[in-house]
């Protein structure tokens, strides 16, 4: 009975919110306090199901079963593992701030009814890709997910909003369909596509070969991999600023997720190694962190900005995978943590600013930390963990990463990782010191004059900004343990 | 049970006689016509229930019409697979008929609706007899029939558009079945038998002394089910034809009656001509490159279209590509994705045509340009349309995604890499044309000089909502039919 309760918690997850779906939908019909109501109980109910498998992943225990049979051998299947778990519970968390902070922020958007159903529903079908237990599983919710979420990108019906959202939906589609022949030879050569097996191709082929590039595009489209990231920095910002914050926050490291599942359970890091893929996956990384920092620095919109930076900074993490040591393993999976703390935060502290004031431009923000300084606060606290400046989690994550470099004998990675450094630095302090003490034309600016945006929007921005501070901060923290926990699992082959 | 026996005969009888009782009773009692056809295309259904059951119990028969056993006689043939494409032909052509019940009063004058019905059953009555028959020439006659029938769908409406593409249609179709005549009196000249498996017995040893015959014989084959299928390049009278045409007919014709013939050469393929010959004579290769070409080709010819419906036409002679395509790979698991897209393209299309009917007329719209805002005014409708056009790209939790699938993974099988790209690139190009529409009509507003929309009946929209669950039900229980589609193709080997 016990056993069958802990069974049901990933399908409770990922299926009540999308059957939550429909009631949001037909709620925001009747009454937009509702609708509100429900999207948060829904976001709040999924969370605390998530975190309840804490003691059992803690534990070192798996939790797998199979739902169906979609066609013989190719199962609808569930596993949570340390992995699964981690990213599983950081969405819901940093769903469940992002739900909060759309109430205020969307009540001034239209179509509102809209909104949230798509929210929940991507939020279901994202806990159904981190639970899934097979490749094919995975697939449908990835796509799933993917071509729902076109729906917040397009959200403001802008003409640029369109043509951003058309962009996402073709370069999503590609990549739906890379990942489908990637899949599909998976299963024509080892049979099965669930990741229970261990690693499913244990020798490299062409074919092998192929498979592995497929999947490269396929979930790097997704994580906005240099040279599939040009849809990202257009739909990223378009979006409402709460969905900007999942869709670079969380959304982006479906993809992430995904290519650390490819590496360890299709393959493995010996198969990886022996045919000199993780070659690719380091000059991509090199070439995508060196790219994001350095357009990111030309670009004037603040969230446009914030965009380059998540493919530099989704960079660090495909990097982490090409080096394929444990300690560079354990720098990568924070880093997945972090950047959605980070991300998340600047994302929503920029919306606060947007929904404030209406300036979306950088050159336009001097001064502005004058009148919201919390928000301000926040950004800069975020900000600063993404230059890497200690004792936030940012640094912690690419001291970690530098480290696994060291270790693995590749000090061009960490030249790498520092140059990326201080170009962050370069395009995150002119945001930073302007917004505080910029703007002054006369004497009487010199005070505050406070506008704070409401706190049911500053309230989620603190809680991330302090997560960011906090985790860098105390030396045992349950994100860093997790992220050790799951690389020493990834690369042994099993629990501690 | 010995009465389940004579089931394969009765359901050809009981639609061709509706065929003949629908116009007679149009004229003496007008209100019983309809339910008349749909109580015989129901009959029909239950009878193809029962036959499964009995093939379950006691294995797949042989009937022999009249009793005279073959030579002489004609023998009918019940087995999985031909039970199977009955269920898929009367069970998308009763939902077709419930569709049409109240779409055809807006289409055709009214004289007409009676033999509208005849021609209907006399359609489906024909299929099925192609379905079952196991002789050269009755399969004839029923193409015959089934071509006649589908060209006085397509020219009952009387405008000049239907006319000329009927018409076009009439004289290539004549033409395929000219060919299949001649491909069936060569094989008849060499072994002297009609039946399927006598042919298949005698074959071999005909080969060996005329090869020529045999050989010409394939290749009018390939041009006779090529044509009349919409195979790439003899799919010249299919846009005109199926888009012309009134909703209901189209939708029969691109999801039920391109099938039935693609059907008909699988079977003449596998159970009629010996592996042995298939595999010395590249007709096969043929068949998979004509299909690869066809799918490419039509793909990029759809994206060009303005008109919604003949839009849909270019995508079926795509679609029917991966049908050839699952033939040609010659593999089971190719053949079993071929069967499951059958089945699927059948119930898609067909919905995505009932809903350009709706679309055509509720808002008088056809071209694609003025869908625009169409979403909100009839959601269900452009959901349909959604939801047909994600499982044409193959979406996750629609059928297309299984059968293809599958295709791919027969490609794969036979170390084929290739066709398995060929799919997927055909994939994108769906969602470079199926998208946009689905797109403009839920996000952009209604365009000026929109005129109002007219109530749509309630069985139309219930049509389209069976489709939309039909479409997401064999998207996620597709095992039950794929092992049966194993069990079906069992004659292929393992």
């Amino acid at each position: 009975m016990q056993q069958s309760m802990y069974m049901a918690v990933p399908v409770f997850a990922f299926l009540f919110p999308l059957l939550m779906t429909p009631v949001v939908l037909f709620a925001g019909r009747r009454s937009g306090l509702l609708r509100n109501a429900l999207a948060l109980a829904t976001a709040s109910a999924t969370f605390l199901a998530v975190v309840t498998l804490y003691p059992r992943i803690m534990a070192g225990e798996i939790i797998q079963f199979t739902l169906f049979e979609i066609l013989p051998q190719l199962q609808i299947s569930f596993r949570v593992d340390f992995l699964s778990f981690s990213l599983a519970a950081l969405s819901a968390f940093v769903w469940l701030l992002c739900t909060i902070y759309s109430i205020d922020y969307m009540a001034r958007e239209h179509a509102g009814s809209r909104y949230y159903p798509v929210l929940i529903f991507t939020l279901g079908s994202c806990q159904g890709i981190f639970m899934a237990g097979d490749f094919f599983t995975l697939f449908i919710f990835f796509e799933l997910m993917s071509l729902i979420a076109y729906i917040l990108v397009i959200h403001e019906e802008t003409s640029q909003a369109l043509k951003a959202g058309y962009k996402y939906l073709i370069m999503t589609i590609i990549g739906g369909l890379a990942l489908f022949f990637g899949i599909i030879i998976t299963f024509e050569l080892a049979g099965t596509v669930s990741l229970n097996g261990g690693p499913l191709i244990t020798e490299t082929s062409t074919l092998a070969f192929i498979a592995f590039i497929s999947y490269l595009i396929g979930f790097g489209m997704k994580a906005g991999i240099f040279p599939l990231h040009v849809w990202l920095p257009d739909a990223h910002p378009v979006a409402p600023s709460p969905a900007s914050a999942l869709l670079s926050g969380i959304m982006l490291k479906t993809g992430a997720y995904g290519l650390l599942r490819v590496i360890f359970h299709v393959f493995s890091p010996a198969v990886i190694q022996s045919g000199g893929w993780d070659k690719i996956m380091g000059v991509l990384a090199v070439i995508t962190i060196l790219l994001g920092s350095a357009v990111a620095l030309t670009q004037d919109d603040i969230k446009r900005r914030l965009a380059y930076s998540s493919i530099g900074q989704m960079g660090y993490i495909l990097l982490g995978m090409s080096i394929l040591t444990e300690k560079a393993l354990i720098g990568d999976i924070f880093h997945i943590f972090s950047h959605a703390f980070m991300k998340s935060a600047l994302f929503l502290a920029a919306g606060a600013i947007i929904w404030k004031t209406g300036k979306r431009l950088v050159s336009e923000m001097a001064g502005i930390g004058r009148e919201m300084p919390f928000t301000l606060g926040c950004f800069s606290i975020a900000a600063l963990a993404m230059i890497g400046i200690p004792p936030l989690n940012g640094f912690l994550s690419k001291w970690t990463l530098g480290l696994g470099a060291l270790e693995a004998g590749m000090p061009l990675y960490v030249l790498v990782l520092l140059v990326s450094s201080l170009l962050n630095a370069l395009y995150y302090l002119p945001i930073i010191v302007p917004a505080f003490f910029g703007g002054i034309e006369n004497e009487h600016q010199h005070g505050f004059n406070i506008q704070e945006a409401t706190p049911r929007m500053v309230g989620p921005i603190a809680i991330l900004a302090v997560a960011t501070l906090l985790f860098g901060l105390l030396p045992t923290n349950i994100p860093f343990e997790l992220s050790r926990l799951t690389a020493v699992f990834l690369m042994r082959g099993g629990p501690f | 049970m010995t009465w389940t026996m004579h089931l394969p005969v009765l359901i050809i009888v009981v639609l061709l006689c509706s065929a003949f009782i629908s116009p007679l009773l149009f004229r003496w009692c007008r209100k019983a016509s309809a339910p008349a056809l749909l109580a015989a295309l129901l009959g029909a259904l239950a009878a193809a229930v029962a036959l499964l059951v009995r093939l379950y119990r006691s294995g797949s028969f042989s009937y022999y019409l009249g009793g005279w056993a073959p030579p002489f006689g004609i023998e009918l043939r019940a087995d999985f697979l031909r039970v199977y494409m009955l269920l898929v032909l009367l069970g998308t052509g009763l939902w077709i008929f419930l569709f049409a019940l109240r779409n055809l009063k807006y289409e055709l004058k009214k004289e007409v609706l009676g033999w509208y019905y005849a021609l209907y059953a006399l359609l489906m009555a024909s299929m099925a007899g192609m379905a079952l028959t196991g002789d050269l020439f009755n399969l004839f006659v029923f193409m015959e029939i089934c071509a006649i029938a589908s060209c006085a769908l397509i020219s009952i409406k009387e405008t000049r558009d239907c006319l000329e593409a009927s018409f076009k249609y009439l004289i290539l179709s004549a033409m395929g079945t000219g060919c299949y005549l001649l491909a069936v009196a060569l094989i008849y000249m060499v072994t002297g038998h009609l039946n399927f498996a006598m042919v298949q017995q005698a074959l071999p040893e005909a080969v060996a002394l005329y090869p020529n015959n045999v050989l010409v014989a394939m290749a009018l084959m390939v041009v006779a089910f090529g044509t009349k299928a919409a195979l790439f390049p003899l799919h010249v009278w299919l846009p005109d034809a199926h888009a012309s045409a009134p909703s209901p007919s189209s939708a029969i014709l691109s999801g039920l009656v391109i099938k039935i013939y693609a059907f008909a050469m699988l079977l003449l393929f596998y159970t009629v001509i010996p592996a042995s010959l298939l595999e010395s004579i590249p007709v096969t290769e043929i068949v998979l490159w004509l299909a690869t070409v066809g799918i490419i080709l039509a793909s990029i010819f759809a994206m060009v279209q303005e008109d919604v419906k003949k839009m849909l036409a270019y995508s079926s002679i795509a679609q029917i590509g991966y049908i050839f395509l699952g033939i040609g790979l010659s593999n089971r698991t190719a053949l079993v994705g071929a069967l499951y897209h059958l089945l699927n393209h059948s119930i898609m299309k067909a919905m995505l045509f009932m809903a350009a009917g709706v679309i055509i007329h509720a808002a008088g719209v056809r071209s694609l340009k003025k869908f625009h805002g169409l979403g909100r005014h009839l959601p269900l409708t452009l959901i349909a349309f959604t939801v047909g056009g994600a499982s044409m790209i193959g979406l996750p939790g629609t059928g297309g995604l299984i059968g293809k699938w599958l295709l791919a993974l027969g490609a794969l099988e036979t170390g084929r890499p290739f066709f398995v790209l060929v799919i997927l690139a055909s994939s994108l190009l769906n969602a470079f044309y199926y998208l946009p529409i689905s797109v403009n009509a839920f996000v952009h507003p209604l365009q000026d000089g929109q005129q109002a929309f007219k109530p749509v009946p309630r069985l139309m929209l219930f049509s389209l909502a069976v489709g939309i669950a039909a479409v997401i039900f064999f998207g996620i229980a597709s095992r039950p039919v794929v092992e049966f589609l194993e069990q079906a193709v069992q004659f292929l080997g393992p």
